[in-house]
């Protein structure tokens, strides 16, 4: 008897404990907890398949509000001066959605910040617009690198694990202006590739994207056993990534042209928005022209023994800050194109887009991905976001990928012009 | 044998053959039929008229006006929501028949509350009219049945998100 009341007082305490955890109401500045227990205050929050998820327990959340003025300069003050002026400079081509100069009629030669300002939700446009904004405000690092991994999950653990590195430059939307040599008239190229496990390693692509509204971008895959570089279609980006559950496209939550899709503004809400931390990180120059940025790694629940939730489940240095999102539909007319309609949350003011729910060309809803950021600042003369983290869960199958969670970085303005292309490619493994 | 021994025998088959007819030649068989390929609304968009949904909370109505959609007030609805779904059910094929003679439809979401879609041309002829049910366990499609008939049909899952924009688009009620 004493022992049963012993265990009644037990679970009493454990029941008081459990409620007393950091909850509390929506409108606090105070971080809090999201979970199981409370998961009604998430309800509007999140995309609904997440909501689920958080409902069984499967996830949770540390929720960290943040002083909007402040989040507000984790861009450079040089990057919103710009987006302040581009106020009025450029329209949309009707039919392909590709930025247009006003003065020229034509694609602008080189554009910095967000080119619209503002955007007004009446606006048959407005998707448009949002999509040009995010695909500017991501393109400001201009150009860098990282080794990262690919970690594909199930209910059990991790079932597979690659490791990769993706180096990139950008022509467009960079700080400190237009890059002379750019003979290929490109927006941005890039070259990744597998380094383990052994049978995969020296797997790469190449990838050329072509500033103009309508062509598609060049992309080459080198396997090292052929040694051959071949011409991939450029709707590959909806393929899975190594029989994963990520694809390319889930770099940034979209990774092709703006003019791909036609986009539709459907709604705003705020949302919880991941990031590894909500405040800059500081880059180190090692040379006059390279940064390092060092960032903590992002354990998930497989690497964690004992740990609260979906073993792919983030559970360190990882919050969510709380966000007004614009809510934009995109669909490709590309048949080649994997998807159907694909749903996204665009921050309205960092033009980040966090969650995507993707539905496959028969209209069933297969998949979410949620996309992490870290930023990058050091003064107001250049500041960048990186994408460091994508969670891609299939809840068709109810396995999940991990993509990023790289714990260095690097920023790189000066690529040695011969670098992306298809020598570098093919001498992979040399 | 015996005479007993052959009666014997001939009951047990007798039995066998009464089991084989009650309980599995009788039933309907409920292997999956063939996948009903037809979009769910096959006639063209700008042939819509009127779109209603009936649920637990009320009816939304929506009528093809010169100025786009409104409801049977006469209030406009935001944005293009009413479009939105009728593209989507123009495009929309069931993925599949999951049971043709359901022995509980309320197991699929089909209790007297049920969900109903009702679409209309400018004849006032029904064109299209779904019982919308749940979400599969997956949460990827939703089970839906034509009025009238009794097969559970699986469709993709962003009909769902297209009722939920009509559902918020809707004038103030």
């Amino acid at each position: 008897m004493k022992v049963t009341m012993h265990l009644c007082a037990a679970a009493l305490v454990a029941s008081v404990l459990t409620n007393a955890a950091p909850t509390r109401a929506a409108g606090d500045d105070q971080p809090w907890v999201l979970d199981a227990n409370n998961w009604q205050e998430g309800k509007d929050l999140l995309p609904d398949p997440v909501v689920k998820r958080l409902q069984k327990g499967e996830y949770w959340f540390k929720v960290s509000p943040v002083d909007p003025q402040k989040f507000h300069h984790n861009y450079s003050q040089a990057f919103w001066d710009a987006t302040e002026s581009n106020a009025g400079k450029y329209d949309l081509d009707d039919k392909t959605c590709g930025l247009k100069d006003k003065s020229t009629g034509k694609i602008p030669e080189f554009v910095f910040g967000q080119p619209f300002p503002t955007v007004d939700k009446n606006d048959p446009k407005a998707g448009c617009k949002i999509a040009w904004n995010f695909q500017m405000t991501g393109a400001q690092g201009g150009g860098g690198g990282a080794t990262f991994t690919l970690n594909g999950v199930d209910t059990n653990g991790q079932f597979r694990r690659i490791k990769a590195f993706i180096h990139s430059r950008g022509f467009q939307g960079r700080h400190f202006g237009q890059l002379k040599d750019n003979p290929e008239n490109l927006e941005g190229e890039g070259i990744g590739g597998a380094l383990e496990p052994v049978d995969v390693e020296g797997v790469s692509t190449l990838t050329k994207r072509t500033w103009d509204w309508e062509s598609q971008d060049a992309i080459w895959a080198y396997v090292p056993s052929t040694r051959r570089a071949r011409r991939v279609n450029a709707a590959s980006r909806s393929d899975p990534v190594a029989g994963l559950d990520i694809f390319s496209d889930d770099l940034n939550c979209y990774g092709g042209k703006v003019t791909y899709y036609q986009w539709k503004l459907v709604g705003e809400q705020t949302i919880l928005a991941p990031f590894l931390q909500p405040y800059p990180f500081p880059s180190k120059s090692v040379s006059p022209t390279r940064q390092i940025i060092e960032t903590p790694y992002m354990t998930a629940g497989y690497e964690k023994p004992g740990s609260k939730g979906a073993p792919w489940w983030i559970q360190e240095n990882l919050v969510f800050v709380p966000r007004p999102v614009w809510v934009v539909e995109g669909q490709s007319s590309d048949p080649y194109y994997n998807f159907g309609k694909v749903i996204m949350y665009f921050d309205k003011e960092m033009y980040r887009i966090y969650w995507k729910l993707v539905h496959n060309r028969a209209g069933e809803y297969f998949y979410t991905a949620m996309c992490g950021y870290h930023f990058v600042k050091n003064d107001e003369k250049f500041s960048a976001v990186f994408p460091n983290l994508v969670v891609g869960v299939n809840d068709k199958t109810n396995r999940a990928a991990l993509g990023g969670r790289f714990q260095s970085s690097f920023l790189e303005q000066n690529w040695d012009p011969s670098y992306f292309s298809l020598r570098t490619l093919t001498h992979m493994t040399d | 044998m015996t005479a007993r021994g052959t009666v014997a025998l001939l009951a047990i088959l007798g039995a066998l053959l009464a089991y084989l007819w009650l309980f599995e030649v009788g039933v309907p068989r409920t292997a999956a039929a063939p996948t009903d390929t037809e979009p769910l609304l096959a006639v063209p968009s700008a042939a819509i008229a009127r779109v209603e949904v009936a649920e637990p909370g009320g009816r939304l109505t929506a009528i093809r006006s010169g100025a786009g959609w409104t409801d049977d007030r006469g209030r406009p609805w935001r944005d293009d929501a009413v479009s939105d779904l009728v593209d989507t059910l123009r495009s929309l094929r069931p993925v599949m028949v999951v049971d043709p003679h359901p022995a509980t439809p309320a197991d699929y979401g089909f209790a007297d509350d049920v969900r109903r879609l009702d679409v209309a041309d400018g004849g006032g002829r029904r064109v299209l009219a779904l019982e919308i049910g749940e979400r599969n366990p997956a949460w990827t499609a939703l089970y839906v049945r034509r009025a009238g008939r009794p097969e559970v049909l699986l469709v993709g899952g962003v009909l769902g998100w297209e009722l939920q924009k009509v559902h918020d688009a809707a004038p103030a009620r």
